[in-house]
C-alpha cells in the first residue's frame, strides 16, 4: 500500500472502539509490606542488607538478585541522600504547559546502595544540580496512607 | 544433527495459592532458589535464564520479563521469555533445552511466574480479548464459550456423558491432596460434587474447571558433563515438539487435537519412541478442564479416539494403573497459574522418575513420562518426554 492510500480521515473506514476490561489490584509484596508501613506509621525508611554482596537496598527487597540469597537484615537508613540526575517536566502526558515546572530526580539515598525517583520541592528549578543535598518531607502522619506519595517530595539541605 | 544432551537436575515451586501476597518477583525467587537449592547449585553456576509467563494482562504490567527478570535470577545474564498462552510452561523447558541442546550454554534455570489475582475483578477480563475484535467480541464471549463449545463436541462425537467426565476431575483433586503446595486437593470429592456443581457454559459446570491460581515453578536444567557432576540421578530430556493449528477456532476440529498429535509425534520421533503406549510410564497432559485431560491424552496417542474417558473409568489413569496419568493432581487440583501449572508437570516427573514423589510416588519405578501444554488460542500444543 503506498504513503497516499494510508487512512486520513479514521472515520472513512469501517472501525469500532473497544477496550481490555482490566482492573489490576497490586501487592507491594513481602518486602514492600515493612517498607511502606514503616513510611506511614514513622516517617522512616528502611531497607534490606545482603551481608554477603555488602548491599543496603532500597527499596527494600526479599532477596538479593545477585546471589539469591533470603535478605533477612533489616536496617533503618536515612531519609536523606543527593540527586543523582534530575529533570525538569515542562508538559503534561496531554501535552498541555504545566502551570510551574515540575523537578523531577532519582534520589541516591545516603548510606545505602539504592534509592527513589520522586520529586523535588521548594526548590527553583534552575538552581537544582547533580549531587546537591536533598530531603524526604513526609505527608502529615495522618494523611498517610502508606503509598510512595506519603513522601510529598525531596528538598534540598 | 548434532545436538548436545541436556538433564533436569533440580526443581523448586512455591505454594499455589488463590491470592499471593508476595509480588510477582517474589514468587519466582521463591521457586527459583528452591530449585537451585535442591541441586546445590548457586545463580554463579548458571548461564542463562528462560522465563515463562502467560499474559502480560495478569500482573496488569507490561514488560513483564524485564519486570520479573531479578527474581527470575536473571541479573547480569542473558535471558529470554517465550509466550504462546497456556502452552508456555512446558514450551519454557522446551526453550531451556534448546539453549543447551544448541551448545551455547551449560546450565539454563527455567522460571514459570503467574499471579492471577491481580486481574480483577477477574481475568476473564483479560481472556475475553483474545477473541477476534470485529467478529466475536461484540456478541459478549468469555472464555468457557470456547470450552463448553469443544466439550459438546466431544462428548457428542464419542458418546460420552458428563458423569464419564467428571470422573477425571474428581481422580485430580484427590490426587492433589497428597499435593504439599496444592491449592484445591479434596480427598473425599465424589462424582455426584461435579455433577451438582453450578452450571457456568453447559456443559462446563464449576467442578470442571481448575481455579483462578497465584504461583511460581522453577527447574534447572544443565549439559551432560555438568549434570552428571550435580547428581547422580540426572533425568534426561528425551524429545520436545510443538505444534499450532489455525488460529480460527471455526476452523479447526474441535473433538480431536490434531496439533497435539502432531507436538507428539515429533518429540516421539526425537525420542525414538515407536509405541507410545508401552513406552510411555507416566502421563501429565493439560488439564485445565476435566474433558481436556481426555482430549489431549487421545492427542498424545496414549489411547484411541474417544476411549481415555473408557481406560479413567477402568481406574487405569489411577496413581497405582497401568498408566498413571496427572499423579500430582494436575491443574483441576493442584491450580493453575497459567505457566506455573504447565511447568509444575515437567517437574512432577522429574520427581516421579527420581523417585521422589513422596505420597504421590506411582509404583514400579517409572522411567519415561511426558508432559503436555496446551494454549495460545487454544490452538497450541507444547510436549516433553522425560526419561531415566
Amino acid at each position: 500500500m503506498s504513503l497516499l492510500e494510508r487512512v486520513i480521515h479514521p472515520d472513512q473506514t469501517k472501525l469500532w472502539y473497544g477496550e481490555i476490561p482490566i482492573q489490576s489490584r497490586y501487592t507491594v509484596g513481602i518486602a514492600g509490606e515493612r517498607f511502606f508501613r514503616e513510611i506511614k506509621e514513622n516517617g522512616r525508611f528502611w531497607g534490606t542488607r545482603c551481608p554477603s554482596c555488602d548491599l543496603i537496598y532500597v527499596p527494600p527487597r526479599l532477596y538479593c538478585e545477585r546471589c539469591f540469597a533470603h535478605l533477612e537484615e533489616w536496617v533503618e537508613v536515612p531519609t536523606t541522600g543527593r540527586v543523582h540526575t534530575f529533570t525538569v517536566v515542562h508538559l503534561d502526558l496531554d501535552g498541555n504547559l504545566l502551570p510551574e515546572p515540575q523537578v523531577l530526580a532519582f534520589v541516591q539515598l545516603d548510606g545505602t546502595d539504592g534509592g527513589l525517583v520522586h520529586y523535588l520541592g521548594e526548590v527553583d528549578p534552575d538552581e537544582v544540580c547533580i549531587g546537591m543535598c536533598v530531603e524526604a518531607v513526609f505527608k502529615d502522619a495522618g494523611e498517610r496512607r502508606g503509598s510512595i506519595t506519603d513522601i510529598l517530595y525531596f528538598r534540598p539541605i | 544433527m548434532g545436538r548436545n544432551r541436556v538433564a533436569i537436575v533440580g526443581a523448586g515451586m512455591t505454594k499455589f495459592v488463590r491470592r499471593a501476597q508476595e509480588t510477582g518477583k517474589e514468587q519466582a525467587w521463591e521457586a527459583a532458589s528452591k530449585a537451585l537449592e535442591s541441586c546445590e547449585m548457586t545463580l554463579d553456576d548458571i548461564d542463562a535464564v528462560v522465563i515463562g509467563s502467560a499474559p502480560e494482562a495478569f500482573d496488569g504490567l507490561h514488560m513483564k520479563t524485564e519486570y520479573l527478570s531479578d527474581g527470575c535470577g536473571g541479573w547480569g545474564k542473558p535471558v529470554i521469555r517465550g509466550f504462546v498462552g497456556g502452552g508456555t510452561g512446558v514450551f519454557s523447558a522446551i526453550q531451556g533445552w534448546y539453549h543447551i541442546a544448541s551448545g551455547l550454554f551449560d546450565t539454563v534455570l527455567v522460571v514459570a511466574e503467574e499471579k492471577m489475582s491481580s486481574c480483577q475483578p477477574h481475568p476473564q477480563g483479560a481472556f475475553i480479548t483474545i477473541f477476534d475484535h470485529t467478529t466475536e467480541r461484540p456478541l459478549g464471549p468469555n472464555l468457557l464459550w470456547i470450552f463448553a463449545l469443544e466439550m459438546n463436541a466431544y462428548m457428542t462425537r464419542y458418546g460420552l456423558s458428563k458423569r464419564d467426565i467428571a470422573l477425571v476431575s474428581v481422580k485430580n483433586k484427590r490426587n492433589a491432596a497428597d499435593h504439599p503446595a496444592a491449592l484445591l486437593g479434596d480427598p473425599h470429592i465424589t462424582v455426584e460434587d461435579v455433577l451438582n456443581s453450578e452450571v457456568l457454559a453447559w456443559p462446563v459446570q464449576r467442578l470442571d474447571v481448575s481455579p483462578v491460581t497465584d504461583g511460581a515453578v522453577a527447574i534447572v536444567m544443565a549439559a551432560e558433563h555438568v549434570a552428571r557432576r550435580v547428581t547422580s540421578k540426572p533425568v534426561w530430556v528425551e524429545g520436545v515438539g510443538w505444534n499450532l493449528d489455525t488460529a480460527y477456532w471455526t476452523n479447526r476440529d474441535l473433538s480431536y487435537p490434531t496439533y497435539v498429535e502432531e507436538a507428539a509425534r515429533m518429540a516421539y520421533k526425537m525420542a525414538g519412541i515407536t509405541e507410545p503406549r508401552k513406552q510411555i510410564h507416566i502421563a501429565e497432559p493439560y488439564d485445565p478442564f476435566d474433558y481436556k485431560e481426555l482430549h489431549h491424552l487421545e492427542g498424545l496417542l496414549l489411547f484411541d479416539e474417544g476411549k481415555a474417558a473408557e481406560a479413567t473409568a477402568l481406574g487405569i489413569t489411577q496413581r497405582d494403573g497401568d498408566l498413571p496419568v496427572c499423579p500430582s493432581g494436575g491443574l483441576l487440583g493442584v491450580g493453575n497459574p497459567i505457566a506455573a501449572a504447565a511447568l509444575m508437570k515437567v517437574a512432577e516427573l522429574f520427581w516421579q522418575l527420581r523417585g521422589e514423589a513422596g505420597a504421590r510416588q506411582v509404583p514400579g519405578q517409572p522411567k519415561r513420562g511426558v508432559a503436555q501444554a496446551w494454549g495460545d488460542l487454544m490452538q497450541v500444543s507444547t510436549v516433553i518426554v522425560l526419561g531415566v
